[in-house]
């Protein structure tokens, strides 16, 4: 069963695929080698107008909601995981502005994001999932803030002109704020040298008594582990479709290659053994399509959907390296060559494991909230 | 400038069944798409907008699903969409449907230039935009590949003929088909696409319409399909050479010889 979606969400999936395999998919494995985006591709991006999907009519933006916005993701994830992770950094910055800027900040960034690419800086150099580790720090001053620390693995870093950044208010305080990369005292770091999703850039930047005015704080002082936590789970549920996205990927590779390659005469996707992976490429991406998909419903009906956006990343990334690495292993010797997608796709999926949130904090949280559920 | 671009919604896929008694396509169940030469005629057409102002009229006939692929063109960015649907339409050939077509376009009205795409890709006659022309007794210029707007109601259109290239001045009104060397359709912007369904789009039936009934439907349309197929590639068989490269040589010669090709 298909979702029945409006005609102009039709529209926007059509145009996202016929945009995909048109302007991105052919790029996807020259991204892998070079480790950037081929010149010209953010640009056209923009002008098409993907960095408005989710933004509010409002602000200047398409209006699509969180279900489709997720499966256009998916979509895209199939001819690029590398564009659909850039994405996926600017809508989840995007939504943590719109669910906790001031009106004012709201009025100001929010048009330019359609345009503009915005980022979240959280991780440090001592531990993405150790917020209270962190050396950035925001210290009063009259009218505003002032911002010293070093952000890195930052999605989009470097890409991105606006940032959301997590820093220290208080020993044991964590609030979040935004700065510009126009701002007096900002500076770009390294852009990382990752072995997967290589044409999203990921970079660090550096604030250097960076000063913000009162509005560039998202929510209350003190709030920004809960923004954090938020801003993840917005993440994990795009990050959902972009998992299932590579494996559909895999799968269509794959099994392309099983009816054209003959092993004794017989295409080897008439082989049970062969068989037996390709169906198991399938079941996975079912399962984690249908995760995403019930999280970004839940969004959208304004019910809780961080314990399931987490399920989908949690469940989704793992079963992502093992379908790519049944993919890669039905092309045989050529899936382990860099001339072909599979191995590339593997190290795609393999990222999702790490970024925005690990596996196994994930699984924690979801098993922390079982347990509080029969709590006495 | 008022432009009309007529388009079509075409098979979105190449698994077509054909009618075994009219040998007509059977379009119902069938996913649509814009043909794709229509695409180049609303770029175009957006982009003379953009030069010298003006609006941009899509126009189209065929069954209410026709709707999706005049959203399409509408986000693309035209700025109002008419769909001709009746029941009495149906069967039109291509004589029928130019006849359509020009008389709707003569009730839109003060129309400057009318735009095809090149031909439709499921018939690929390419006849229906030099009918309407003719039917409308307006100049036209088929295989455009270029349109510049001139002074004082002209437009100058250059025509890829293949082997040559012909320029042409054409005094408005007119008729133009474009090939897809003309331009690369814009992709519907998420905003156009939303802006889209809240711009005008009207259905007119036969009866809206003043037609002759005589040359609508299947009674003004004078084509029969005899047969549909597909065309089986001849065959040849391959002559292996000998192994030996000498002999090889010679025995290529040979052949090339006989051939009388050296």
């Amino acid at each position: 069963m298909e979702r029945q979606w409006t005609e102009p969400e039709q529209m926007l999936l059509r145009m996202a695929a016929k945009y995909t395999d048109t302007e991105l998919a052919p790029h996807d494995l020259a991204m892998a080698h070079t480790n950037r985006y081929p010149d010209g591709l953010v640009e056209k991006l923009i002008k098409t107008g993907f960095l408005t999907v989710m933004l509010p009519e409002a602000y200047g933006g398409a209006g699509f909601g969180p279900e489709v916005t997720a499966a256009m993701i998916e979509r895209i994830a199939k001819g690029s995981a590398s564009v659909a992770a850039t994405l996926e950094g600017h809508y989840k910055s995007v939504d943590a502005v719109l669910r906790f800027g001031t009106d004012a900040l709201k009025k100001a960034l929010l048009p330019q994001a359609a345009s503009r690419i915005l980022a979240f800086g959280m991780t440090e150099s001592t531990g993405g999932s150790n917020p209270m580790g962190i050396q950035t720090t925001a210290k009063r001053v009259a009218g505003g803030w002032l911002l010293n620390g070093n952000k890195v693995m930052i999605t989009n870093g470097g890409l991105a002109q606006v940032y959301c950044v997590l820093a220290k208010t208080g020993d044991q305080e964590l609030s979040v704020f935004v700065v510009d990369q126009d701002m007096p005292g900002f500076a770009f770091g390294k852009r990382e040298d990752f072995i997967g999703l290589r044409g999203t850039p990921v970079g660090e930047i550096f604030l250097t008594d960076v000063r913000v005015d009162d509005d560039h704080l998202l929510g209350r002082v003190g709030q920004g582990g809960h923004i954090g936590d938020v801003a993840h789970a917005d993440a994990r549920i795009l990050m959902g479709a972009v998992l299932s996205g590579i494996m559909q990927h895999a799968l269509s590779l794959a099994a392309k290659y099983a009816n054209e390659r003959t092993a004794g005469g017989t295409p080897i996707g008439q082989l049970q053994t062969i068989q037996r992976k390709l169906a198991d490429i399938k079941i996975s991406q079912e399962t984690t399509h249908l995760l995403w998909e019930r999280a970004a419903f839940a969004k959208a009906q304004g019910q809780p959907y961080a314990e399931l956006a987490a399920m989908a990343k949690a469940h989704g990334s793992r079963a992502a390296v093992a379908a790519c690495d049944d993919a890669l292993q039905v092309y045989g010797g050529y899936g382990y060559s860099n001339d072909y997608p599979l191995a590339h796709l593997m190290l795609d999926a393999r990222a999702l494991e790490i970024a925005e949130g690990t596996v196994e904090k994930m699984r924690t949280a979801i098993a922390l909230a079982e347990l509080k559920k029969e709590e006495a | 400038m008022k432009i009309v671009v007529c388009i079509k919604q075409v098979p979105g896929s190449n698994r077509v069944k054909f009618d075994p008694i009219t040998h007509n396509l059977v379009r119902e169940g069938l996913a649509g798409r814009m043909n794709p030469f229509d695409e180049n005629a609303i770029e175009a057409a957006v982009r003379l907008r953009e030069q010298v102002g003006g609006e941009v009229i899509l126009l189209s006939m065929g069954p209410d699903a026709t709707k999706e692929t005049l959203h399409d063109g509408l986000a693309m960015g035209a700025d109002a969409a008419y769909l001709l649907s009746a029941r009495a339409f149906a069967g039109s050939d291509t004589l029928a449907t130019g006849y359509i077509l020009a008389q709707a376009i003569r009730q839109i009205g003060g129309v400057d230039l009318t735009l095809f795409g090149r031909q439709a890709v499921d018939a690929d006659t390419g006849q229906v935009g030099p009918i309407v022309a003719t039917e409308l007794d307006l100049p036209q210029a088929t295989f455009a590949s270029k349109i510049q707007p001139l002074a004082a109601g002209r437009l100058a259109v250059e025509r890829d003929l293949g082997a040559v290239t012909q320029t042409v001045q054409l005094t408005l009104p007119a008729v133009v088909t474009v090939r897809a060397e003309a331009n690369r359709p814009r992709y519907e912007s998420p905003i156009a696409i939303q802006q889209s369904l809240h711009k005008p789009l009207t259905t007119w039936t036969d009866q809206d319409l003043t037609l002759d009934a005589s040359r609508i439907g299947q009674a003004g349309s004078p084509t029969v399909v005899r047969k549909v197929f597909a065309p089986t590639p001849p065959t040849r068989a391959a002559k292996p050479l000998p192994e030996d490269p000498k002999a090889a040589a010679k025995a290529l010669l040979d052949i090339l010889q006989a051939q009388g090709l050296l």
